[in-house]
């Protein structure tokens, strides 16, 4: 027959203690005297142990709760066996836990409490707060607290020693505790009367804003691509003199398209695409998709966030042509006026952030393709070249590859093959 | 060698003398004239006393309503000096004893700044780690001609006047100007103010300043505003009056109020490099100035000219030059004009409020609301406004017009000091009957 075990009266004074710990689970085997719980009055911890051998059959409150002494807390007996009748009224039911009765909805808001409270974790370890603490800290300004050297076991803050130190420090004028609970912090000493902490001494709150459903889009993508992929970055650089002539030849002449030099490399990393096609791949539930045509992405920053348009066989394209469709679909991205299927259907992504002065970055995979090449700053680079050191003008590339399907080597001699492309462009690609 | 030497032996100076000396400081106060400096002998304490005597005199006539007959009320403008006098001693005894008790060495003469740690006064040099100068002002003199003549009075000749003046003219209406208006009005002088702004009481809150402008015509005093006069000649004022029309009027006196400028002329602030303008030398919130061991407090800051500002800055630069941090929060020094009625206020005005483009909440009641302003002011008016921050309740500003506001205004200021909101401030228990009630009733009315 099922027995419960109640919340033993840890002191003449103790009228509830807060459930800190199930060293068991319903349905684990416990023998007679193991450690069942670990139940906390604002002093002291304690172990509750099972007073039969069998098994857990139902923990009736939540870590964190405050239990009323002398509540059945748990119940151990034969699995199956009914614990209906020694559930406490104050418990919420297992099968029912969102029943909507008051107690249920009472003990799950303290444990919401302990979970969002603005306990100081970044001054010390949440771990370092005996729960009970903890909910004194939350219900006495969070964040605005400064945690004293604790008292408990191994340094533990016990709620005395907060307590203690609320009552003997400088208070907090009400406009400053309500912005602390908006998430503000504390900076510097309190500039009031006897070092009361005024809204001047405390920061601006943090503003909480809710992301756009592309934020949110992007947000997804970035966490799948880190989740489901084996990511490694590679780094090197090209000379980047023949990109820059190209460039000035672009500039100097009338009525040819204003190809920029991340036209220029993206329309190199399509040449070194056609000639490796192994990259140009899409790696979708233990397959490899090796694409002909190649559909290239790239990164574009748009007011609303990250874009990636696609231009679709891109291998067909001229340098101007590419660079054509690159600055249409840029428009468009940034317009909001892009189409769906301007922006699915990659093989591959250029991400170029050298406009923005980046040396060297690891972008992240756009899955299920299988790499992307990050396209840096140009900047000064000292060389030897017949005994001598010379200063170049050179491009840095960073690729990141899926070492799933791609492993160094083949990564690094495509690279080559890019590096390769870019620094003969202007025998490649005609204005 | 001393730990302090201050020099200038007002409210600023003094109180920061002993307030050292308290510390254990070996201080020495230097002192040209009297003790107390503007505020006790031609400032504040003066100026209250001829207030309190006008008052009294224009409350016998207001006797009969109370139920009070009088027969005939005479003022008599020579025991009213006296008995400024005697209050005016009393209290400068009082600062000497105080001073004496407090362990401060008073040095009198003229003292001159000659180097960071050196004063010379007279013959004499003497040495100090820290040296404050609480100089403070004089009135300013504006550039009107004949503004030197014998028949233009300041705020220091004015207590010098030994009849009721017929007329006078008085020039600015700022808080100085005011009070005087007020008192001559009140003891039968017939008083024109003008003022170059279209207001009076420039930085008070323009409702409460509009309403004293309204309540003090009411009483018979002439207001030129955005007036400028151009000359003064025997008894002759020129000015330009507010449609830029010239015009002339006569009065037997002139009394300058145009404001005070600050002392940092002849007290060797060039020679020590100090950093200061005409409008005052410069501190830091901790009363340093640019020269390392030099700290300045009051008017001769040219910050807030008041007693109570300067009384608090140089006590927050002996804190800090003696190591204890401390601060000054010029936001919650409340100000009070003695006229009759009243003002007093502290924190942001509504027209700050609406500049900084602060969202506020207010809340505005006539003083009658509370019994006691009824039995005290027969046929009196006045007003308690209330501005609190629109998001969390914070009272920033409180200004009232009605006496006896200026003894209530401290518990605004308490909840402006210490941030106090709405609700806080809703839980104080204010005594009953008291005019004060009229300030709960202003912060209950905030929603």
């Amino acid at each position: 027959m099922a027995v419960a075990v109640e919340v033993p009266k840890l002191g003449n004074t103790v009228e509830e203690c807060l459930i800190a710990h199930w060293r068991k689970q319903a349905g684990e085997k416990v023998s007679a005297g193991e450690v069942v719980a670990e139940i906390e009055t604002d002093k002291a911890s304690f172990e509750v142990t099972a007073p039969v051998a069998g098994t857990v059959l139902e923990t009736f409150f939540a870590e964190g709760t405050l239990v009323p002494v002398f509540t059945n807390m748990f119940a151990i007996g034969e699995p199956g066996e009914d614990v209906a009748a020694l559930r406490p009224a104050s418990a919420a039911a297992p099968a029912a836990p969102a029943a909507g009765d008051a107690p249920a909805a009472a003990a799950s808001a303290v444990v919401e409490q302990k979970a969002a409270g603005p306990v100081p974790a970044t001054t010390s370890p949440a771990g370092a707060l005996s729960p009970r603490a903890r909910r004194f800290a939350a219900e006495h300004g969070g964040a605005g607290l400064a945690l004293p050297p604790g008292s408990g076991p191994g340094g533990r803050v016990l709620e005395e020693d907060l307590r203690r130190q609320y009552y003997s420090t400088a208070r907090v004028s009400s406009v400053a505790r309500q912005r602390l609970r908006e998430g503000a912090e504390v900076q510097g000493a309190g500039s009031g009367v006897a070092g009361m902490i005024l809204s001047a001494d405390v920061g601006a709150p943090a503003t909480a804003t809710r992301i756009s459903s592309l934020r949110e889009k992007i947000a997804r993508r970035m966490r799948e691509s880190l989740a489901a992929t084996a990511q490694y970055t590679l780094h090197t650089s090209a000379d980047a003199g023949g990109l820059l002539l190209v460039r000035a030849k672009v500039k100097a002449s009338k009525g040819v398209p204003d190809i920029n030099i991340n036209d220029l490399v993206t329309w190199c990393t399509v040449q070194a695409l056609v000639a490796v096609p192994e990259l140009n791949a899409e790696f979708i539930d233990g397959r490899l998709h090796q694409h002909r045509a190649v559909h290239i992405g790239f990164a574009c920053d748009t007011p609303r966030g990250l874009m990636v348009p696609v231009v679709k066989d891109a291998d067909r394209l001229t340098a101007g042509e590419l660079s054509i469709r690159m600055k249409a679909l840029t428009a468009q991205a940034v317009g909001g006026t892009i189409g769906v299927d301007d922006m699915t259907g990659g093989t591959f992504t250029v991400s170029n952030l050298g406009g923005l002065g980046i040396e060297s970055f690891t972008p992240l995979l756009n899955p299920p393709q299988v790499a992307i090449l990050g396209v840096d700053a140009i900047q000064l680079k000292a060389v030897r070249r017949e005994g001598r050191i010379e200063f170049i003008d050179s491009i840095g590339l960073s690729i990141t590859l899926d070492h799933q399907v791609i492993d160094g080597a083949p990564g690094a001699r495509f690279l080559k093959v890019v590096k390769e492309k870019i620094e003969t462009v202007e025998s490649l690609c005609t204005i | 060698m001393y730990d302090l030497i201050v020099i200038g032996a007002g409210p600023g100076g003094y109180e920061a003398a002993a307030h050292a000396a308290r510390m254990g400081k070996k201080v020495a106060l230097v002192e040209k004239e009297r003790l107390g400096g503007t505020c006790l002998n031609v400032g504040c304490i003066p100026a209250k006393t001829f207030l309190r005597s006008s008052k009294l005199f224009h409350e016998c006539g207001e006797a009969a309503a109370f139920g009070v007959k009088l027969g005939s009320v005479e003022f008599d403008m020579p025991t009213m000096v006296e008995r400024k006098n005697r209050v005016v001693g009393t209290l400068i005894r009082g600062v000497d004893g105080m001073l004496k008790r407090a362990g401060v060495e008073v040095i009198t003469g003229q003292a001159m700044l000659v180097s960071r740690s050196a004063v010379q006064v007279g013959e004499q040099r003497y040495e100090a780690s820290n040296i404050l100068l609480a100089t403070g002002s004089r009135p300013a003199v504006p550039p009107i001609p004949g503004i030197r003549s014998e028949r233009v009075l300041d705020s220091n000749t004015v207590f010098g006047l030994t009849h009721v003046p017929k007329t006078i003219a008085i020039i600015g209406g700022g808080i100085i100007g005011l009070e005087f208006a007020c008192f001559f009005n009140e003891v039968g002088t017939k008083v024109s103010v003008y003022e170059m702004l279209p207001q009076i009481a420039m930085g008070s809150d323009q409702e409460i300043s509009n309403r004293m402008l309204q309540i003090l015509k009411r009483k018979g005093i002439d207001f030129h505003l955005s007036a400028k006069v151009l000359g003064i000649e025997g008894e002759s004022i020129q000015f330009q009056d507010a449609d830029g029309s010239s015009a002339s009027a006569s009065a037997e006196y002139v009394l300058n109020s145009t404001g005070r400028s600050p002392v940092v002329q002849g007290i060797g602030l060039e020679e020590v490099g100090i950093d200061f303008t005409s409008k005052g030398i410069k501190t830091s919130e901790q009363g340093k100035t640019n020269v390392a061991g030099v700290w300045a407090c009051g008017d001769v800051t040219g910050r807030r000219m008041l007693a109570h500002a300067a009384t608090r800055e140089g006590i927050v630069a002996v804190n800090n030059m003696f190591g204890k941090k401390d601060r000054i929060r010029y936001h919650a020094i409340p100000s009070v004009i003695y006229t009759h009625p009243e003002v007093a206020s502290v924190g942001s005005t509504e027209e700050e409020l609406k500049s900084a483009a602060i969202e506020y909440k207010k809340s505005v009641v006539p003083m009658a609301v509370a019994g006691r302003f009824l039995v005290e002011n027969e046929g009196g008016t006045g007003m308690v406004k209330v501005l609190a921050g629109a998001r969390y309740g914070e009272i920033l500003g409180v200004h009232a017009i009605g006496d006896s506001s200026s003894e209530f205004i401290i518990a605004a200021a308490a909840m402006v000091e210490t941030e106090m909101c709405v609700a806080d401030a809703s839980e104080i228990v204010f005594p009953h009957p008291t005019v004060s009630e009229a300030l709960r009733e202003a912060i209950l009315g905030v929603h």
